[in-house]
């Protein structure tokens, strides 16, 4: 008679290398870059944003000194009267991709379920290209500048970039299983912070030329990019012929007799046998409703945790130059090299976390035990020092607590809930639960942005680290429901362990 | 050219046109003033007569001689006000030079090779270069890709 304690660990070792095809490998590689390329571009944008602002003004000198000739070359673009304007211009895009994004979010999951992935994402990824070169490079070209042009385009923009992360969680999630997901997606969420390197990289390169060539060459790249994903990307493994995800899955303690796979007596051996398959009997899944996907339990909870969290790690990193700026006196060149420590602390927490939370086969109360950290380490960094070292292991510290959960939650929690046994087989649900845990979480993210500069405005710093660790205590909060059933689970699992031994 | 006593009570719009001009009389005009921009433009000048209630443009400095008659100013030979003895008021932002554009006037010209506007994009960018080697790697990549993914795909 196998213990169940065995049997849980066999799996989460021998699933994730015997698992491992070139496919996994080609799709893992493929989903990462493809959302890289997305922030990229993202970044690409907050990085010229003081090129463009000089693009759209005229020159600026001390009004005593009478105005600079040739007219042409330095006054004659009166798109905004000075900088400020622009920059409150610029802000407002920001805002308005957001909340274009967090909708575009719950669209394209649902999208995503229904139509085929690989489609949705590289057309995506495309006409997001597109859009971004319009934006950029041909507005430049031809000299047309008009507010209201490059709104519509950059509300567009944030509707088709919200394809590509429902889809490459949906994907991921067909092709790595339950058994080594958390760490897998742990490795995989440093995508983004890949994307954010990649793209300051890539501006940097080319704003030289003219802020026009960044968007050029960002946008390029993202095209290229859709493109080998619609040649090169398997969207689930039974396009070649491989078992369905469902099938194999590890032998649960709670027997499920429904299950005509698992003969009870070789549960070990014909664990990893492909030939049996029953899924292909099945008839083809179907794609689950909106209210029915926000109906899946545990789904509101973590969307709505996410929104907290994903409010403290939006406004901590777009508004960290400002505060280094501001209080310490530091330049922002200086202020975004450090916030890559906060990035590397989230990847490495979202890492050995996920790692941790696949050990105990339960996420929240590793979410939880971190999210508290989180609060000391936000408490900690409101009172750090002007040092710069101090500074950057401080916030490399608070990445790891606030970005691992963060990543967890909205990567491989989302594929999770997207596969739990109530609809697995039966319905295609990971994209549009994963549109709606990332979509609310963007619109606290974009609320958050107002909130933070009106609580710096008129209360000061230290009340927005208050605000951060009030939200984060509301995360906490809204996932305690989960956190108790967990570890009542995980208790009894240990007492039925100990009683077997 | 001569514009002398042609009843100008103010600096016609049209003098622009004749920017190329190297001799310019103004004499017996009512002018009042002189606006400080009327002669942008106008590097060739080398000999301009105002009338006498008027001061040369760009005072006294900007004209290597100056000379009082009974009818009116002559302002001669334009100074190059770049490389004057007074120092410029404002020196010319970055990564564009002085150049004369008028007696007594300067404008900032983008150096080489800097361009565009405000002087801010240096080079061109290698488009050819870029297109060429982004379409190689992305027609390679995707055929190897789909050899190696797609071509056993079933939908």
């Amino acid at each position: 008679m196998a213990l169940p304690g065995s049997l849980w660990r066999q799996p989460a070792n021998r699933g994730l290398v015997s698992h491992c095809t070139h496919h996994h490998i080609v799709v893992f590689l493929l989903t990462f870059f493809s959302y890289s390329l997305l922030h990229a571009s993202r970044k690409t944008f907050s990085n010229v944003k003081v090129s463009i602002s000089s693009q759209w003004t005229p020159s600026c000198l001390n009004s005593t000194a009478p105005e600079l000739q040739p007219y042409e070359l330095w006054n004659s673009s009166h798109l905004f009267p000075n900088a400020e304007e622009a920059t409150l211009f610029l802000g407002t895009l920001d805002t308005v991709f957001l909340f274009s994004y967090a909708v575009g979010l719950f669209v394209s999951g649902i999208v995503g379920d229904r139509l085929n992935l690989r489609w949705v994402l590289s057309f995506g990824m495309c006409s997001s290209a597109l859009v971004e070169f319009f934006f950029g490079t041909l507005t430049e070209w031809l000299h047309f500048y008009n507010k209201w042009f490059y709104c519509c385009l950059w509300i567009v923009n944030g509707l088709l970039q919200s394809t590509g992360w429902p889809c490459v969680v949906a994907v991921m999630g067909n092709w790595f299983g339950k058994a080594g997901r958390g760490f897998v997606f742990g490795l995989w969420s440093a995508c983004a912070s890949v994307g954010n390197i990649l793209g300051a990289f890539l501006a940097s390169c080319v704003l030289k030329y003219g802020y026009e060539y960044a968007f050029l060459v960002t946008a390029s790249v993202q095209f290229a990019g859709g493109v080998i994903v619609f040649f090169g990307l398997l969207t689930s493994p039974k396009e070649v012929g491989l078992p369905e995800l469902g099938a194999d899955e590890d032998v649960s303690v709670e027997e499920d007799a429904n299950r005509p796979l698992m003969g009870s007596d070789d549960a070990d051996d014909d664990d990893r046998n492909y030939s049996i398959q029953a899924t292909d009997t099945d008839n083809q899944p179907k794609a689950i409703g909106f209210f029915q996907a926000c109906c899946l339990p545990g789904v509101v909870l973590y969307s709505l945790a996410y929104a907290c969290l994903k409010l403290v790690n939006y406004s901590f990193f777009f508004w960290l130059p400002f505060y280094l700026s501001n209080n310490f006196g530091w330049k922002e060149a200086e202020a975004d090299q450090l916030s890559i420590w906060y990035d590397v602390g989230g990847i490495i927490g979202g890492t050995i976390q996920g790692l941790i939370s696949d050990v105990l086969q339960k996420r929240a109360p590793v979410l939880a035990i971190s999210l508290l950290f989180a609060v000391g380490s936000l408490f900690g960094y409101s009172r750090s020092p002007n040092s710069k070292p101090i500074n950057a292991v401080i916030m490399a510290i608070t990445g790891f607590f606030i970005g691992g959960p963060s990543n967890m939650i909205s990567s491989a929690i989302s594929a999770d809930l997207g596969r739990q046994d109530l609809v697995k087989g039966s319905s295609e649900a990971l994209a549009t639960v994963t549109g709606i845990v990332d979509g609310t979480g963007s619109i606290g993210a974009a609320v958050g942005q107002y909130l933070v500069s009106l609580i710096q405005d008129n209360l000061g710093w230290m009340w927005v680290f208050y605000f951060f660790i009030l939200m984060t205590s509301s995360t906490i909060l809204f996932i305690s429901p989960l956190i108790v059933r967990e570890i009542t689970l995980l208790l009894h699992e240990r007492h039925l362990r100990m009683l077997a031994e | 050219l001569d514009l002398s006593n042609c009843s100008l009570h103010s600096v016609p719009p049209e003098l622009d046109e004749a920017a190329t001009a190297i001799v310019l009389d103004l004499t017996e005009n009512p002018l009042m003033t002189l606006p400080s921009g009327s002669f942008l433009g106008f590097t060739y000048l080398q000999r301009l007569a105002v009338p006498l209630a008027l001061p040369c443009p760009g005072g006294s400095d900007a004209w290597q001689e100056v000379t009082v008659d009974g009818s009116g100013r002559l302002c001669q030979g334009q100074r190059n006000p770049c490389n004057g003895s007074t120092d410029l008021a404002w020196p010319c932002p970055e990564n564009s030079a002085c150049a004369p554009d008028g007696p007594g006037l300067i404008q900032c010209l983008c150096e080489s090779p800097f361009h565009g506007y405000k002087c801010l994009r240096e080079g061109t960018f290698p488009v050819l270069l870029f297109s060429g080697v982004l379409g190689t790697a992305t027609l390679s990549l995707s055929l190897l890709l789909w050899g190696t993914q797609r071509r056993k795909a079933k939908t």
